[in-house]
């Protein structure tokens, strides 16, 4: 497992993210366990406290829950929670950045949702 | 529960003073970091904690015992760096299966394993191994030693990368089976920084930081950009480092909670926000002027 050290985003945001994935693309189910914080340490190669701090991102926003003597698990709708998480928070920020940056090569705003809709369409060709 | 305390902690060179009123506590099964400089006392301090030396004042305690001459301390630390001494007379498993009779809970399937992945001559002595290859058995010592308090002083001394990855992922899958404390002084910060707790950062024998390897990483952040648009933000604030890298272009590191309010304006007005890696960190605390290297060739 690969994990961006040079990257702005501390490591253990970089592991909250990459379980969120995994409840996202479903291959750890709603009301299924969770990775322990010293598996994760293992299949990182990283300290188990820094594990432990990225389940507890999790665990603040009730993503995944403890279960006495069992071990954190999935809450039901997490998914749901991380999807629309993301699109007000990640894609959000995206498109700030995205926005500055038109700003800065002084691409008018009709031509920046032009280069989003080509964008989209190049995309939904490459698919089929 | 902690394994190391002292406190005002000196050991001098005649009017050298190596380490300086040092006070640290390191708590059990924690892995700790020890970095600083070339010279700045971690092998003094590190000795001292094994008990080879004896502190010139102040006090330190190793399991609630004074180390030096400590028979209790010997029993339950090691210490490895690349100057571990045996006799010519054994062979590399000859000491395998020595040192087993010093350690109470030494692996030696672990050991054997180890041994064998990373290709060891069995039949072959001590001195004649390579930089690298002294450092790597050295080191399988510390791992299959499993002592309550493990100290390893430069352990990667003269490994090549792979080996130093198989090294640091070797210690931490033990860790993880068997809890200990331990204790690692490197130069290579950026490539062990992950497997650490905490960091140790010391220069001339005084402590600079001790704190969790994740606040250091967000103690600090870069920004590039116009001269005057930096200054703007940074005016009037510590400067950890400054660097002029263009004609009007500086990039500066600071204290993160100094501008976190200031970050997104800070995007905004087209300046470039960096992290700040541990080790750049680390280098710019210990540095004697702002500027580094660079400042040398200014003069004149």
């Amino acid at each position: 497992m690969i994990l961006n050290t040079d990257s702005m985003k501390p490591i253990y945001v970089q592991i909250a993210e990459w379980l969120e994935g995994e409840i996202l693309y479903e291959n750890i189910k709603e009301e299924e366990r969770i990775y322990s914080q010293y598996q994760l340490a293992e299949m990182f190669t990283i300290n188990p406290a820094t594990a432990a701090k990225g389940l507890n991102v999790l665990a603040d926003e009730s993503i995944v829950y403890k279960k006495r003597g069992l071990g954190m698990f999935v809450s039901q709708n997490a998914k749901q929670f991380i999807l629309t998480k993301r699109r007000s928070q990640v894609l959000g920020q995206m498109i700030k950045e995205l926005v500055i940056e038109a700003n800065r090569l002084e691409v008018s705003e009709s031509e920046l949702s032009r280069m989003i809709q080509q964008a989209r369409q190049e995309n939904e060709e490459e698919q089929l | 529960m902690s394994v190391i305390q002292c406190e005002g902690l000196t050991k001098s060179y005649g009017k050298i003073k190596a380490i300086d009123h040092l006070s640290i506590e390191i708590k059990e099964n924690k892995i700790t970091g020890l970095i600083g400089r070339n010279g700045s006392g971690k092998t003094t301090l590190l000795k001292m904690i094994a008990g080879y030396l004896k502190p010139t004042s102040g006090e330190l305690k190793v399991f609630s015992e004074k180390p030096f001459n400590s028979l209790d301390v010997s029993a339950n630390s090691i210490f490895v760096d690349d100057t571990m001494a045996f006799p010519d007379s054994l062979t590399l498993i000859d000491i395998l299966s020595e040192v087993a009779a010093f350690y109470a809970n030494w692996n030696s399937s672990l050991a054997r394993g180890l041994f064998d992945y990373f290709s060891f001559n069995p039949h072959q002595p001590h001195s004649n191994l390579s930089k690298g290859s002294k450092s790597t058995f050295n080191s399988i010592l510390g791992i299959a030693s499993r002592c309550p308090l493990t100290i390893f002083d430069e352990p990667t001394t003269g490994m090549d990368s792979a080996v130093r990855k198989d090294f640091y992922r070797a210690l931490l899958k033990d860790y993880l089976e068997y809890p200990r404390t331990i204790l690692l002084s490197s130069h290579l910060l950026s490539e062990l920084e992950e497997i650490l707790e905490d960091i140790l950062l010391i220069n001339h024998g005084t402590k600079l930081l001790h704190l969790p390897v994740m606040e250091l990483k967000e103690l600090a952040v870069g920004l590039r950009g116009n001269t005057q648009a930096v200054f703007s933000f940074v005016e009037g604030k510590e400067i950890i480092y400054q660097e002029e890298f263009a004609k009007g272009s500086l990039y500066v590191v600071i204290r993160r909670e100094l501008i976190q309010q200031q970050l997104e304006q800070i995007r905004q007005s087209g300046l470039e926000i960096f992290p700040v890696s541990t080790d750049d960190l680390c280098v710019y605390l210990t540095a004697k002027t702002k500027g580094g290297i660079d400042d040398v060739f200014k003069r004149g």
